[in-house]
This record gives structure tokens, C-alpha cells and sequence, in this order.
């Protein structure tokens, strides 16, 4: 895991590689395909038209958006590029917006007939799309794909159906992970990336030789998905399974709080660490040690950061960490229009295909065929792949998003920050929580 | 007085025609008689901004009211009628709603306590030094001005970056000359509020400077002459010719700082998120997270009714503070 | 101003009163200036650091601590910046710039006309239009924003530029501030018209608006500014990356956990330059236009 990190990003010739190995796996897998597309309840992707893989109608611009706006942006625009090339009937217009006003616009642009036809989205944001009819069921396409459940691992597989149809098809899934500073280990004298409380500790108190203060506690983001990877080790959960009760203010929630909030009552950390600090510190090599989402590994490649990345090490009793998935979905916009339905099928069914091109953007490729190939084996979040059994999704349940913000995020900041316990601002948050389902449950219908 | 030509209606100060508009003032001024060809011609004058202002003014406020009574989401198909509910959860300290809201209502309130006083003062100083005629004044007025072309986006991150507590130059500085290094100016209050309030009249005194300096470059020469005849210094004159030759400026100024203030948004979006927790989120910033990324427009209208409400009487009240009290 | 009102003046507003001057003279010079010269470090510093980022390379953007003079300057962020199909500065410049003059033109256009017969005719329902405008002067816009959303959703204009020109172009400001205006030009000018032949059109075109240059200019510079620096509005109603105003643009320039300061600096420059020059050059013309206007009352 202590792999030697190329210092000019990814050069063009990796990426070639990584892509031969994409369209051997691509073309494997586009075997068991080309089914007939049925009429899948709902929605209205009908379409008369056998999906071939090959769009042959007139030519057609789709609109695409993503939230790639980090170091994963230019991978996208790349594979974008190289699907215009081979289909030259389809123009695709990429539109990039940061996720967090990502959400609030897409749905407000679809309503309003300016939005995408197709985009990706992440996993835990598709129940709530699907039930607001702004995406559309993709059944047919899964199957005339071939992807199959085989290929996935459950959760990510089954987290993309909501009321008994699919609603996206996973690019990739993407974790948590824990960043280090090579350099600053080998000269504090630790050896290994720590991977459970008792190693890590011990590293830390080595580090504070080299850094002071060598893994800053931050407040906002990534703090909440800290404390869910925390608190799933602890074998909690956020959320009951009726998806009626926020759960989070269990003994496991406050124990991950609380664990958190000692990194910095033991001088691990400073306190009030603002939004970003913690990461623009590491960066900066004032950080020896960042839990960050494994997409930021260009960014820091960019950096010319001598850096690893290793697992979130097994703080509680059970190995567990946070983690997402980028999915593709159709909306009820390209529904509309058969020509632009085939486009945009056509267009899923490449890019997932060349998804080990994508795992240079440092996500880890969401099919197991995929992930296996050796391009992806060579990559820096390598380490975080082989993890995927430990990686824990938030469920799909239409409106938790909202409640997650609302709620523990602010809790944990809360804490964080010293305003308050972990247990109060957790018990309080939680008794939002709880309000809020049920409140979402009414008017979702869910 | 001198100048003022005879017969010239009172220019009606804002007070005055506040009262006449409401009903309270006296509205015969108006020696011209009615033709049928005025009314035509009236409304035709009127039209243009009559159709942008029913359309996008008082409609609008009509179906805001209309959605506050619904549980109202546009995505959805259903969008139930749920009266005074909406208003209700406003009121009913046991909901999720109450708490967020009035959370908010108080940042907008620490905020606009905070800053107004401050927007108010400064740029008056500001354009009291601004009003002389020395070298180079022009360039100080740009000076001073230059920020507010910024716009809040650039401001809040430029900001974002210079106040970080571990890793801002603020502190950095700080530190240098003696003071306090860790100061949390994002993350926690009152810094946070510093923060932002500091940021703010960085940000817009220079906008305010310019409406005080138009102002005093029209208080008139023989006043203040008139004054130091009558022996008045320097402080005298001040309170005695300029303050009372601003007053209406100062209206104007005073109105429009606690509006801006009251809408503060862009400042703690972009630069603390509401932190710490949501302190800082202001009510805009809810009643816009409640009703465009949520959807829940219903409530989003109720609360933007109570805050106009609020808004309103504190209109009133400034404008009873600044009426003109005849001698 | 009843009473107390002090005459206008009708000498040009921007020359300073030699009264002040002399008042002012007792303030040592030096002392104004080192006073002038701190505050104006305090204001301009930022500027300058934002100046100075935008030529930094990415890594040294974001190091810690900030460098005051670029190790090794590059216009990279600026090359970046203009040449990204994803932020195109300049288009967003140009939006705004778009967005801003439109809705000026169209506040003072709309305002003036509206302000003309309530200063100066008589006719039936002057009072309830007049009221209603007024008491809209203090109703916060935050108000008309769920329910114009929807509106300017049903008339099809999200993510069209017509949606942050219009909407905010009904301003009851600007009847109230021209009507202020009219009503203290001297009467004796139209009636010389009138009594020349003159109907209330070319009253209006050929006394009232020559007469109230400054105050339209005034009223135009501050509908131009709100309109420039509008955030909420824009971030909501705007989609695409081309359809994006200045401020609602720059603000995806910084994502969730990745901000570009280097990126963001560039595209700040770029979007205040021009506006600064322009204020430098036309900031006398905009203190005499407030001076002279309406704003006193």
C-alpha cells in the first residue's frame, strides 16, 4: 500500500493502459447483453426499440451532469471526449456543478424541462429523486447491459432499487480512507499504516514528535461520515430498519462521538477546526493523518505530496467504514424523447463499461469484474478496494439526505466544536431525526 | 430657503409621503384639475411598471400566502391543504420547524444588530474625511468603494481563506503582534460573528460612504457659515447643520442597511455553513435551504410571512424615529 | 423637509463647499493622510492578496502559510479559468454585465414613466396605486422568492437571463425616488410647454427627463449594482454553466471539499477589474448623480 505516487498526475500512457484493460473486461461483459428491452413498470423509459449498444437515430445532443468538480473532473471529460469520438451521432453536454448545489438544481431544472437527460448521482440520493418522478426506472437497460447482481456486492447492488425498480446502475462506490504522510512516518519511525485504535494511537503519539498536532478533528465535512464509519464499527446503525426512528444516539453513536472529540481533548488535535482546514493543512504537511474520501487522491497527487492511503483503521469491534457510489440515472426529460432515451442508454452502457478508466479518477470500480483487472489492482486506492465488504451505505429512503444534514451533521459538529456533549447533541438530533421521518414517510408515502 | 422657488411643492419628505400614502397625510396638494384625457394618459404611463409590478410583486405575494397553506412540494404530485399549519409548526415549540426558525430569526437578529450600528457610523465617517477636497481623494474614494463591486461570492471566499483559524493570515498576524492566534473565526460565536459582521462592512461601507458624501455635498455653505457667526465649534456645527441636513440620507441609509442586513444569505452560506451547528444560519438562508433544496415551499412561505411581518413594524418603527418633527 | 430644509444649491454639488475646506484645514495634513493611507492598506490588502493568489501555481494557492509574492508566477489559473468549458469566466461577465444593464435600463424606463403621473396628474385610483407601491418599499424581497420561482418557472424562463432581469425589475424604490424627484422640479418649466402646446408625452420627453438626469443616472448606478451583486436569486434560478451571472458562477468554483484558490482569484480578478476601472472613472459622476437627486427628500 506504500506504493511510489507518480508526481505529474496521471500521464496519458497509464491511462491508456488502464482503458485496455476496461474494454477487454468491457467486451466480456457486452456478451451476455442485447436482450429486448421490456416495458418496465412506470416511468416511461418504453421504448420500441432494441437496445443494440449502438445508437442509429438522428443525431442528438444529450445533456449530462455530475459533480465532478474535483480531481475526478478531468477523467470524466476525458471519457466524455473519447464517446464522441465513437459516436459521433451523439453530442454529449457536460455540466458540471459542485454536489451540494447539485442537488438542490437538478431537480428544479428537470421540473422545469432544463435539466439533464442523463447524469450521475450519488447512491443514497435515488430514492428521493425516484419518488419526486425526476429520474425514471432502468430495468430494461440493467438487463440489456448484462449487469447482473453477481457482479455487486449487495449492498451496492440492492441500494439502487426503490419500490421494486431499478433506478440506478453504479458506476463506481467510493469510501472513506485514511491518508498519510509518508515521509512524516518514516521519520517519526512508524513503520506501518496503523489499523485498528491500539496502532493507531501509538503512531499518533510517535507523530507528535515530527507534528504536533498530527490529525486534525474536523467539525463539518468529512466529520459526519467519520462518525458514521465510527459508529457502524460499533455495530450501530443511523437509521432503524422501518426507517422510522433516527438510532444514531445509541450507546454506539456516543461512543463515536466521543472517541472523535478525544482526538482533540488529547492533543491529537486543535480544536475549531473550520471547514477544508484539516485537509488544506495535510496538504501542507502540517497534518500527518486525514480520513478523507478516496477521491481526493489527484488532488494530493497534484500536491506533489508524498502520501499513502490505507483502510480507516478498526476503531470499534466490527470493521465497518462509510461509503457511497456514483449511479447513473435517466430523468423523466430524456423519457420523452425516444432518440435521446437510446442516446443516453448508449452512453450509461460505454462509460460503465470503460469504468477502470474511471478508477483513475480514484474511485473504485462499482463491478467486481471490473475492479479484478489488473489496471485497478495497480492503483493507489488498490488497498481501499480490496475493502469493499467492510463498505456501509446509508439506505435508500426518500428524504434522508435532508434529514443526515439536518440533524447528526450538526450534532457532530456540535460536539466537535465542544458545545455540547456528544450524548445531548446526539439525543437532541436524534429526536429531530425521528420527527423528520416521520414526517417524510407522510409525504412521501414511502 | 433662498432658492427655493416659490410655489414649488414642500419636496415632500420621505415621512411625509409614507402618511399620505397611508391614508394619514393630507392629499390636495394637487392645484391641476382632472381630465378624462390625464386618466388615459395616467395609466398608460403607469402600464409598463404596473404589469412587472402585479406580476412579479403583488401576485407573487398573493400565492406565497396561498402556498403557506399547503404542504407544498412542486415536485410532487399531491401538494394537500393544510391551513394554518404551516404557521402553526411556527408557533408549537415541540416541532422540528419551531426550533430551526427561530433559530435563524435570532442569527438574522445578532447580525443585523451587530452590523447595522456599524454600517451606519463608519461610512459617515468615512465621507465626513471623504468631503474635503485633497490630493488624491479620488483615489481613496475608489479605495473604499472597491470592495463592493466584488460581490459575495469572491468576498465570502477570499474571507473563508484569511480568517481559517489554523491556517488563515488573520491569525497568522495576529499572533505576530501578540494577540490571541486560535480565534475560531468560522467556527465559533462570537467570533464567527465578528466574522461575518466585519466581513459585511468591509464589504459594503463604501457602498453607504457615497450615499453620506452625496448627502453632505448638498448641505448648503451659509449654514455652516451661518453657524460659526453664532459661534458654534466644530462639534456644534456637526450636531446642528450637518446631522439635521443628512437626516433624510440617514433615513434612506438606515432603511436600506437593516434590509440588507435582514437578507444577509451569501456571508454565512459561503463562509461558515451556519457554524458552529447553525448558529449562524441566518433566516434567509433557511427559509431558502427549506424551500429550494428541500422543496417544502409551504413552509418555506409561512416563515418568509412572519419574517416580512417582523420586518415590516421594525420599517415603521425606523420611520417613526426619522419622521419630521415640526417645529 | 418642511420647514428646516436647507435650499438646494444650485451650484454643481461636486465641488466641495470652501466652507469644509477650511474647516478641514485645522486636520494636519500628514495625520489625514497616514489615517487615509492604514485604511486604506486594511481595505486594499485583501485585494491585493486575492491579486497575488490568482498569478500562484495550485499548490502554492493553497500552501500554509500564504506567500505574499508568487516563488514562480504563472497565469495558469487565468488560462484555466477562461479556457474551461466548465467556468466560462468570460461568458459570466458578460451575463452579468447583460443581467445588470437590462435590469437598470428597465427599472429607470418602467419607474420614470410610472413616477411621472403620480407626481403630477391627478386621476381616480392615484392614491391606492400609490399607496400599494409604497408599502411594498418595505416589504423584504425574500418574500416574493418561493412563490417568483414558481412563477418564472411556468413562464419558462429558468435558466434563462430573462429570469434575473425581469422579476426584480417592478422596483417600488424607483417610482417612489423619481416621483421625490419630479415633484421638486419647478412647475414653471412645464407649464411653459403646456402653454406652447405641449401634451403630458412631451412634457414628460422633453422637460421632466432632461431635467432629471441625475437622479435617472443615480437610480440606474443602483439598480445596476443590487442587480451585479444579487447571489440568492441567481444560484437558484440559473442551471448551466453559460447561463450562470458572475457571482452565482464564481461560487461553483469552490466544491464541496476542493476549493481552487488559484482558480477562484483568477476568476475574481477578472470579474472586478473592469468594474473597478469603471467606478474610478465614473464615481464623481455617481456622487454628484445621488447628491443632486431625489434621495434628500
Amino acid at each position: 500500500m506504500t506504493e511510489n505516487i507518480p508526481t505529474n498526475g496521471f500521464s496519458r500512457r497509464r491511462f491508456l493502459e488502464l482503458g485496455f484493460g476496461a474494454a477487454a473486461a468491457s467486451a466480456l461483459s457486452a456478451c451476455g447483453g442485447g436482450k429486448s428491452a421490456e416495458d418496465v413498470a412506470g416511468g416511461g423509459t418504453t421504448s420500441d426499440k432494441k437496445f443494440t449498444g449502438e445508437y442509429d437515430g438522428p443525431k442528438v445532443t444529450l445533456s449530462y451532469w455530475n459533480g465532478f468538480t474535483g480531481g475526478d473532473g478531468p477523467f470524466m471529460d476525458q471519457l466524455v471526449k473519447d464517446f464522441m469520438t465513437e459516436n459521433p451521432k451523439i453530442a454529449v453536454k457536460q455540466n458540471t456543478v459542485e454536489w451540494a448545489q447539485y442537488y438542490q438544481r437538478m431537480p428544479a431544472a428537470v421540473t422545469a424541462g432544463k435539466g439533464p437527460d442523463v447524469g450521475v448521482m450519488h447512491m443514497d440520493q435515488l430514492a428521493t429523486n425516484a419518488v419526486r418522478k425526476i429520474i425514471v426506472p432502468l430495468d430494461d437497460l440493467t438487463e440489456s447491459i448484462g449487469l447482473t447482481e453477481d457482479d455487486f456486492t449487495p449492498e451496492v447492488w440492492n441500494a439502487g432499487i426503490f419500490q421494486d425498480a431499478r433506478y440506478g446502475l453504479p458506476l463506481d462506490v467510493h469510501s472513506l480512507g485514511m491518508y498519510y504522510n509518508e515521509d512524516q512516518f518514516s521519520q517519526a519511525g512508524v513503520e506501518e499504516a496503523p489499523t485498528d485504535e491500539e496502532s493507531l494511537m501509538a503512531a499518533l503519539d510517535k507523530l507528535q514528535e515530527v507534528n504536533p498536532q498530527p490529525f486534525w478533528m474536523p467539525s463539518r465535512w468529512p466529520a459526519h461520515l467519520m462518525f458514521l464509519s465510527l459508529l457502524w464499527q460499533n455495530g450501530g446503525e443511523p437509521y432503524d430498519a422501518e426507517n422510522s426512528k433516527a438510532t444514531f444516539d445509541s450507546d454506539a453513536g456516543v461512543q463515536a462521538l466521543t472517541w472523535m472529540t478525544e482526538v482533540i481533548s488529547k492533543g491529537y488535535s486543535p480544536k475549531n477546526v473550520a471547514q477544508d482546514s484539516q485537509y488544506v493543512a495535510f496538504k501542507n504537511s502540517k497534518v500527518s493523518v486525514t480520513w478523507d474520501g478516496i477521491w481526493q487522491i489527484n488532488d494530493l497527487k497534484a500536491a506533489k505530496l508524498p502520501f499513502a492511503l490505507a483502510p480507516v483503521p478498526q476503531i470499534g469491534s466490527t470493521s465497518a467504514v462509510w461509503a457511497n457510489s456514483h449511479n447513473f440515472y435517466l430523468t423523466k426529460q430524456a423519457a420523452e424523447d425516444d432518440n435521446k432515451l437510446q442516446a443516453a442508454k448508449v452512453f450509461i452502457d460505454w462509460i460503465i463499461k470503460k469504468s477502470a478508466d474511471w478508477a483513475g479518477a480514484g474511485m473504485v470500480p462499482a463491478a467486481k469484474s471490473v475492479r479484478e483487472s489488473s489496471g485497478v489492482q495497480d492503483t493507489t486506492q488498490a488497498p481501499i478496494a480490496a475493502q469493499i465488504e467492510a463498505m456501509k451505505f446509508l439506505p435508500p429512503v426518500p428524504g434522508l439526505g435532508d434529514v443526515t444534514a439536518q440533524t447528526f451533521e450538526i450534532a457532530v459538529a456540535d460536539a466537535i466544536l465542544g458545545k455540547r456533549s456528544p450524548a445531548e447533541a446526539l439525543k437532541d438530533a436524534a429526536g429531530k431525526g425521528s420527527q423528520l421521518m416521520e414526517a417524510n414517510k407522510q409525504k412521501f408515502g414511502a | 430657503m433662498a432658492t427655493s422657488a416659490p410655489g414649488r411643492p414642500a419636496a415632500g419628505d420621505a415621512t411625509r409621503v409614507d402618511e399620505e400614502a397611508l391614508g394619514l397625510g393630507d392629499t390636495s396638494r394637487e392645484p391641476t384639475s382632472r381630465t378624462r384625457g390625464d386618466t388615459r394618459a395616467a395609466y398608460l404611463f403607469l402600464g409598463p411598471y404596473l404589469v412587472l409590478f402585479i406580476a412579479f410583486v403583488i401576485a407573487p405575494a398573493v400565492y406565497g400566502f396561498w402556498i403557506s397553506l399547503h404542504d407544498y412540494d412542486y415536485t410532487l404530485p399531491g401538494k394537500p391543504w393544510v391551513g394554518l399549519n404551516n404557521y402553526q409548526k411556527l408557533i408549537d415549540s415541540d416541532s422540528v420547524t419551531f426550533e430551526n426558525f427561530w433559530n435563524s430569526m435570532k442569527a438574522t437578529a445578532i447580525f443585523t444588530l451587530a452590523s447595522v450600528p456599524l454600517l451606519l457610523v463608519l461610512p459617515l465617517l468615512v465621507a465626513l474625511i471623504m468631503n474635503a477636497r485633497f490630493r488624491g481623494r479620488n483615489f481613496f474614494r475608489a479605495v473604499y468603494f472597491a470592495p463592493y463591486v466584488l460581490g459575495v461570492a469572491v468576498v465570502a471566499v477570499l474571507w473563508r481563506f484569511l480568517l481559517d483559524a489554523n491556517i488563515g493570515l488573520i491569525n497568522q498576524y495576529a499572533g505576530a503582534i501578540g494577540l490571541p492566534d486560535d480565534t475560531a473565526w468560522l467556527t465559533d460565536t462570537p467570533a464567527a460573528w465578528v466574522g461575518l459582521v466585519g466581513v459585511t462592512v468591509w464589504w459594503t461601507l463604501g457602498f453607504n460612504a457615497v450615499i453620506y458624501l452625496a448627502g453632505l455635498q448638498d448641505i448648503s455653505v451659509e449654514l455652516y457659515e451661518a453657524a460659526k457667526v453664532d459661534g458654534a465649534n466644530r462639534w456644534q456645527s456637526f450636531w446642528n447643520v450637518t446631522m439635521p441636513g443628512l437626516r433624510p440620507v440617514l433615513a434612506f441609509v438606515t432603511m436600506v442597511t437593516i434590509i440588507a442586513s435582514a437578507n444577509m444569505f451569501g456571508q454565512s452560506y459561503l463562509m461558515t455553513k451556519g457554524a458552529p451547528g447553525t448558529e449562524t444560519r441566518t433566516a434567509i438562508y433557511y427559509i431558502a435551504d427549506t424551500g429550494l433544496r428541500n422543496f417544502q415551499m409551504g413552509d418555506a412561505a409561512a416563515m418568509s410571512y412572519v419574517l416580512t411581518l417582523l420586518l415590516m413594524l421594525l420599517s415603521v418603527g425606523v420611520f417613526w424615529l426619522f419622521r419630521e418633527r415640526n417645529e | 423637509m418642511a420647514t428646516s430644509a436647507p435650499p438646494r444649491t444650485t451650484q454643481p454639488a461636486a465641488a466641495p463647499p470652501p466652507a469644509l475646506e477650511s474647516r478641514n484645514r485645522a486636520v494636519p495634513t500628514a495625520l489625514r493622510y497616514l489615517g487615509l493611507t492604514v485604511l486604506g492598506l486594511i481595505f486594499l490588502s485583501p485585494l491585493l492578496f486575492m491579486l497575488v493568489t490568482s498569478f500562484k501555481s495550485r499548490v502554492e494557492a493553497a500552501g500554509v502559510p500564504p506567500t505574499w509574492v508568487p516563488e514562480d508566477p504563472t497565469v495558469q489559473a487565468y488560462d484555466s479559468v477562461i479556457n474551461s468549458s466548465g467556468t466560462p469566466v468570460l461568458q459570466w461577465f458578460a451575463n452579468s454585465m447583460i443581467s445588470a444593464g437590462a435590469n437598470a435600463a428597465l427599472v429607470v424606463t418602467t419607474a420614470a414613466l410610472a413616477a411621472y403621473p403620480l407626481a403630477r396628474m391627478s386621476f381616480p385610483g392615484k392614491r391606492i396605486v400609490f399607496s400599494l407601491i409604497v408599502a411594498t418599499l418595505f416589504v423584504p424581497p425574500v418574500i416574493l422568492i418561493i412563490p417568483n420561482y414558481l412563477i418564472v418557472g411556468e413562464l419558462k424562463w429558468l435558466d434563462t437571463l430573462v429570469a434575473v432581469i425581469v422579476p426584480t425589475a417592478a422596483s417600488a424604490f424607483g417610482v417612489f425616488f423619481l416621483r421625490q424627484f419630479f415633484l421638486s422640479l419647478p412647475r414653471e418649466l412645464e407649464e411653459a410647454a403646456v402653454l406652447d402646446g405641449a401634451n403630458r408625452w412631451q412634457v414628460f420627453f422633453r422637460v421632466i427627463l432632461p431635467l432629471s438626469k441625475p437622479a435617472l443616472v443615480t437610480l440606474a448606478v443602483l439598480a445596476f449594482l443590487t442587480n451585479w451583486n444579487d447571489f440568492l436569486w441567481p444560484v437558484y434560478v440559473l442551471f448551466s454553466p453559460e447561463a450562470q451571472t458572475l457571482p452565482a458562477g464564481l461560487s461553483t468554483l469552490q466544491s464541496a471539499n476542493n476549493v481552487r484558490y488559484d482558480l477562484l482569484m483568477a476568476g475574481a480578478v477578472i470579474a472586478s477589474l473592469p468594474v473597478l476601472i469603471l467606478y474610478v472613472f465614473a464615481q464623481r459622476f455617481i456622487i454628484e448623480g445621488v447628491s443632486r437627486s431625489g434621495l434628500k427628500g
